[in-house]
């Protein structure tokens, strides 16, 4: 069933990227990974780890990278 | 007018080592200090801790952290922190600690915190041992935060944790997984002590504004949210 494995996928991002915050999807026979990282290793390592508990679906990796910019601005809190 | 810089979920690791240490050229020039909402490393392991200090070391202000759950993955926390202590960052884990900024005294006191949810919507300390142990490590937190709190003889008062005080920076999140990302104890103990402003990190995918019910400003600060460097928050008169 394609939510267990949405699940499974899930748990071996955790145990082996440990990243928490990626959305699984499994549609057909397509593995969807959405979300936003610190790295492009991190997406690379996330994809790998989707692909290794995917059992032979395909992976298509829609992770990116969090741009992080100069700092700008200040918020006045008084 | 205090500048206070703040950023949480560095999550760094050897293989972006030095990568973010270049965005804080000229911090000095934009706040008075900085603070880390938690999550430094990736897997809470030492080398990735080593990774951090050398990150936030000698950044010509001071430079006050908490942990994160990341960080303790590895069970290696208390390691960390000494090598983030022995870089000069001060690490606080359900304490506190006063900043003198240009005549004014700051004082932040935080820790990691923990989850357990929201008013209406949260676990309580009923049933099994690992419900009450889970609730139990909040509320033990929320106790001494507040402790910490009170205890600050200070001129603008900080709260600085990793989980959340508010539902209203989570903003994003999905809704199912909020108790795993705050409680309401923080906040109450935000309240009680009348801050000025309270940081947190850990949220993602949430908002950086929010309000505690007691009116105390609460801002997410964790690096996917805020997407630069630090966010600076002035606080005070000028
Ligand atoms: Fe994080
Ligand atoms: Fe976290």
């Amino acid at each position: 069933m394609s939510e267990y494995l949405a699940a499974h996928i899930q748990e071996r991002l955790a145990a082996r990227a440990h990243e928490l915050g990626i959305k699984v999807e499994v549609r057909d026979d397509v593995v969807y990974l959405h979300g936003q990282v610190a790295s492009v290793e991190q997406c690379h390592q996330i994809e790998e780890a989707a692909r290794m508990a995917a059992e032979g679906r395909r992976v298509c990796n829609e992770v990116s990278v969090v741009p992080v910019r100069e700092p700008g601005g200040e918020e006045r809190l008084s | 007018m205090i500048r206070v810089a703040a950023v949480g979920d560095l999550h760094v690791g050897p293989e972006v080592a030095g990568a973010y240490r270049e965005r804080l050229t000229g911090l000095p020039d934009h706040a008075d200090l900085l603070l880390v909402a938690g999550d430094l490393t990736r897997h809470g392991t030492v080398e990735e801790g080593k990774v951090a200090a050398e990150e936030l070391h000698d950044l010509g202000v001071p430079v006050i952290t908490v942990l994160g759950n990341h960080d303790y993955h590895s069970d290696q926390q208390d390691d960390i922190t000494r090598v983030l202590e022995d870089a000069g960052i001060t690490v606080l884990e359900g304490e506190g600690t006063t900043v003198e900024c240009g005549g004014t005294c700051v004082g932040i006191a935080g820790g990691k915190g923990f989850g357990g949810g929201f008013a209406g919507r949260c676990a309580s300390d009923f049933g099994e041992p690992e419900m009450k142990a889970f609730v139990g490590h909040t509320k033990a937190f929320a106790e001494r935060l507040g402790t910490a709190l009170l205890g600050l003889d200070c001129d603008t008062r900080i709260c600085l944790t990793h989980y959340s005080p508010v539902e209203e920076t989570l903003s994003g999140e999905p809704p199912e997984i909020y108790p795993f990302l705050g409680s309401y104890l923080i906040a109450e103990a935000i309240d009680a002590s009348g801050c000025d402003l309270a940081v947190h990190g850990h949220a993602h995918k949430g908002s950086e504004k929010g309000v505690t019910p007691g009116g105390v400003r609460v801002r997410n600060v964790a690096l996917p949210v805020i997407q630069q460097a630090y966010a600076v928050y002035c606080l005070g008169a000028e």
